[in-house]
């Protein structure tokens, strides 16, 4: 019964609330009507034996204006009425009762019947004795008939007393019953409009009741957790139930769409992550390889053997000199990979300078101006020698013996530890400088493979700060600028 | 299935419209019954009967009468017929003549009949018989009639008791010569005058007075005037009054309290009214005689149901009469219980 309801369109359940309350409110309405209908027939019927006495007494009062007038003049027309009063009486006859019965007015109808008969007997006897001219019989019965007549009357009136009486009873209860008929049908209709309430409740429920769980629904998605949203169970087939269907398909596929997107963001992290881990591999195998090209090991081992073969002469300079090579490629040799202390920088930056300048007759000229507390700060190897190499090669080579100069400065900015190496050379070009900036600059095509080897390692180190500063003028030298961030451990 | 909040509620809610559905529709069939019912007491039930006598007494509103009637219409009832008391609940009151010929006109099948000598009633129960019904008088006869049975009591005997209760009042009060007066019926034919010769007879020897008045019981209002007259007319109030009639005994009651002469005169009732006994309780009245209302009815109406059965009957059924004095009042229930003396 509910699925069948459940499963009708809405336009079908309305018209059904509708349908089931009228026929109901119709129904109590017309049964109510035809009772009372029926009440009122009794009511009017109450008084209808009264009536039927009366006419009873009529038609006997005719019967004996009939018989009296034929007795007195013979006449035919009172003969007609006898007979045709007689007639109706016999008629009326039958209507009474005839039985004995402790029934007071059953019993005086018995009596009435009983009496009419005898009378009626008595005055067709008194007829015939007036045809046989019988004066003394006739006038007996037609005495013996008013005494019946009498009687009759009496009895008649008694019973239309008694039965006026009864039902007039009878009125007053039927009168009252009518009352009782009004609660009772306000009884009724109370339980009937209650029903019809509670039958409209229940119906536009199973209207409404889809519709909230929807919209709930709804409401519950658009929360923003749609994943975590269970789909609608189906009660019914209406518009509502095609509706969930379609609402329950949306769920589903925005479920299925979330899903995809999230697989996708999940591949594309991970391709992300995997060509990260590639170019660091990439950046480790160049930094090995430039590292690499200046590999001093067997320089290194040969000059200890020049410089012991030199002591053995008594060559002081030269044992010097080979010292201080062996002390250049030993520091290359020994910190090729990891970080250094400042002041083992500066060390080997001395070494070079005397090397260079003993290859070059005291030419360079190198000046130092040290901030001495900086010379702890832990700095990348091999970040100071390509910068003087490169000054010595592409800014001071072309000048004067004696007029080259290079100076380093290590000096404390904020909280960078500054280092500066500046010549007096020819200077560089702004686009060079900008090539190099910019990383495009091959090593063969600029001031060396020193200067962008240490720009790529301080890159990598400090994760592409901008730690690396040229500045350069026409002829008037370069400065070259490493801002070492002084953070924890660098120290 | 999960059984939501909501199921609940509508299963509930179609729970509360079921029961009112059964509820409607249980009130719409009791008030389609009632509306029946409505004016069936008109139609109320009733038991039919094979037979209907009618009783006609001398006087339709004596007590007797009223007692007699109830006794025979209830043993009728048992025996499968109906007796009415004709004339009676009508708007004009017949004559004992008109009544017995409504009976005759309405066709009964049997009459009980307070019968008296008169040549009138002779006539009707002659008109009865004729019509075929048969006519059975009671506590009074209609000797000259062709009635079919009598069904009376021994007056004799009843004369032969009051003269014993006369003598034993005169023993008792010793006073002598005792003034008795009879009050006589009028209507009442030769009964009263048997029981008078009666009495008469059982106190010859007896220095006992006996004088006569006559009560006229015809009318209603009738009974009491003449008492009262009598009663003012003579010089003494006799010693003892005795009564044939239960009216007579009542109204006699009735006058001696007015005039204060309680325990003047001592009073022999008919008849065991609810009044009389109160009386014979106080000791205003000395004693009464009582029928044997029970046995009468069940010989009327045995006498009439024979007759119709066999077309023969007895001439006679007598019954005998109960004393009621000061000593057995207290255990004699009034209407109906009856113990002999």
């Amino acid at each position: 019964m509910f699925n069948l309801i459940a499963n009708m369109k809405i336009s079908r359940k309305l018209v059904a609330v509708f349908l089931a309350t009228s026929i109901i409110a119709m129904g109590v309405n017309l049964f109510i009507y035809v009772n009372l209908n029926h009440a009122l027939d009794k009511i009017n019927q109450v008084f209808s034996s009264n009536i039927s006495l009366n006419v009873l007494s009529d038609n006997l009062n005719q019967i004996h204006q009939g018989l009296t007038g034929y007795l007195e003049t013979k006449g035919t027309d009172d003969l007609e009425l006898y007979y045709s009063s007689t007639q109706s009486m016999n008629m009326l006859m039958n209507d009474l009762n005839q039985y004995v019965t402790d029934n007071s007015v059953k019993l005086s109808e018995r009596d009435i019947r009983n009496m009419i008969e005898t009378y009626l007997k008595t005055a067709d006897e008194a007829i015939q004795a007036k045809r046989g001219r019988n004066i003394d019989e006739y006038t007996a019965k037609y005495n013996e008939c008013t005494k019946i007549k009498d009687y009759l009357n009496t009895y008649i009136y008694s019973v239309n007393n008694e039965q006026f009486r009864t039902n007039s009873n009878n009125y007053n209860a039927l009168v009252n019953s009518l009352r009782y008929t009004e609660v009772m049908s306000m009884l009724i209709f109370a339980a009937a409009s209650l029903m019809n309430v509670l039958l409209i409740i229940i119906l536009t429920n199973t209207i409404t009741r889809p519709l909230t769980r929807l919209s709930a629904k709804a409401e519950e998605i658009s929360q923003g957790t749609p994943e975590n949203v269970e789909p609608l169970e189906v009660i019914s087939e209406d518009e509502v139930g095609k509706v969930t269907r379609a609402f329950n398909e949306m769920l589903a596929s925005i479920k299925d769409y979330i899903a995809r997107i999230r697989t996708q963001l999940i591949t594309q992290s991970e391709m992300k992550e995997k060509n990260l881990l590639m170019e660091t591999h990439l950046k480790d195998a160049q930094l090995k390889y430039l590292q690499s090209q200046i590999n001093p090991h067997f320089l290194f081992n040969t000059l200890n053997a020049g410089a012991q073969l030199a002591m053995m002469e008594g060559a002081d300079r030269t044992v010097e000199y080979i010292r201080n090579m062996a002390d250049f490629f030993r520091y290359n040799v020994k910190k090729n990979s990891e970080n250094v202390k400042l002041s083992e920088e500066i060390e080997l930056v001395d070494s070079y300078v005397y090397i260079l300048n003993v290859r070059y007759a005291g030419e360079i000229l190198f000046e130092k101006e040290i901030d001495e507390s900086l010379l702890n700060v832990m700095v990348p190897s091999m970040i100071i020698q390509p910068l003087v190499e490169n000054s010595i090669k592409y800014g001071i080579k072309d000048l004067e013996p004696g007029e080259g100069k290079i100076t380093l400065s290590v000096y404390r900015e904020g909280d960078n530890c500054c280092i500066r190496v500046s010549d007096n050379g020819i200077g560089t070009d702004e686009d060079i400088i900008e090539k190099i900036m910019s990383n495009e600059k091959k090593p063969s095509e600029t001031r060396g493979v020193g200067i962008t080897n240490v720009m790529e390692r301080l890159d990598l180190h400090y994760n592409n700060k901008e730690v690396f500063e040229i500045k350069s003028k026409k002829n008037e030298g370069t400065q070259v600028t490493i801002k070492i961030p002084m953070e924890a451990g660098n120290v | 299935m999960k059984i939501s909040k909501n199921n609940v509620a509508v299963a509930f809610l179609a729970g509360i419209v079921l029961v009112l559905f059964i509820a409607t529709v249980a009130g719409l069939f009791l008030y389609r019954k009632m509306i029946e019912n409505l004016g069936e007491d008109r139609e109320e039930s009733f038991n039919e009967y094979s037979r209907l006598y009618a009783y006609i007494a001398e006087d339709p509103d004596s007590k007797l009468s009223i007692r007699i009637y109830k006794e025979i219409s209830e043993y009728a009832v048992k025996n499968g017929c109906y007796v009415e008391m004709t004339g009676q609940n009508l708007s004009t009151r017949y004559s004992k003549a008109d009544r017995i010929n409504i009976a005759i006109s309405s066709k009964v099948d049997g009459i009980i009949l307070e019968g008296d000598e008169s040549k009138e009633t002779a006539a009707l129960i002659e008109k009865a018989t004729k019509n075929g019904i048969p006519v059975v008088t009671v506590l009074t006869d209609c000797e000259s009639s062709s009635r079919k049975s009598f069904v009376g009591l021994n007056n004799y005997s009843l004369g032969t008791e009051y003269g014993e209760e006369l003598a034993a009042i005169g023993e008792d009060k010793m006073m002598y010569p005792l003034s008795v007066l009879i009050l006589l019926d009028r209507d009442d034919g030769n009964a009263d005058d048997i029981i008078h010769s009666a009495i008469q007879e059982s106190v010859t020897g007896r220095r006992i007075v006996l004088s006569t008045g006559v009560v006229d019981n015809s009318t209603p209002f009738s009974s009491e005037e003449d008492v009262m007259n009598i009663l003012d007319s003579l010089d003494k109030i006799p010693d003892v009054i005795i009564c044939l009639n239960d009216r007579t005994s009542e109204s006699v009651y009735q006058c001696i309290v007015d005039k204060n002469l309680v325990g003047k005169t001592t009073i022999l009732g008919y008849y065991d009214s609810e009044t009389i006994l109160k009386a014979i309780n106080k000791g205003s009245v000395y004693a009464t005689f009582a029928i044997q209302a029970d046995v009468v009815a069940m010989q009327c109406v045995n006498a009439l149901n024979e007759y119709n059965d066999t077309g023969f009957v007895s001439e006679y059924f007598g019954s005998s009469y109960v004393l009621i004095n000061r000593e057995n009042v207290s255990s004699y229930d009034s209407e109906g219980g009856t113990e002999d003396v």
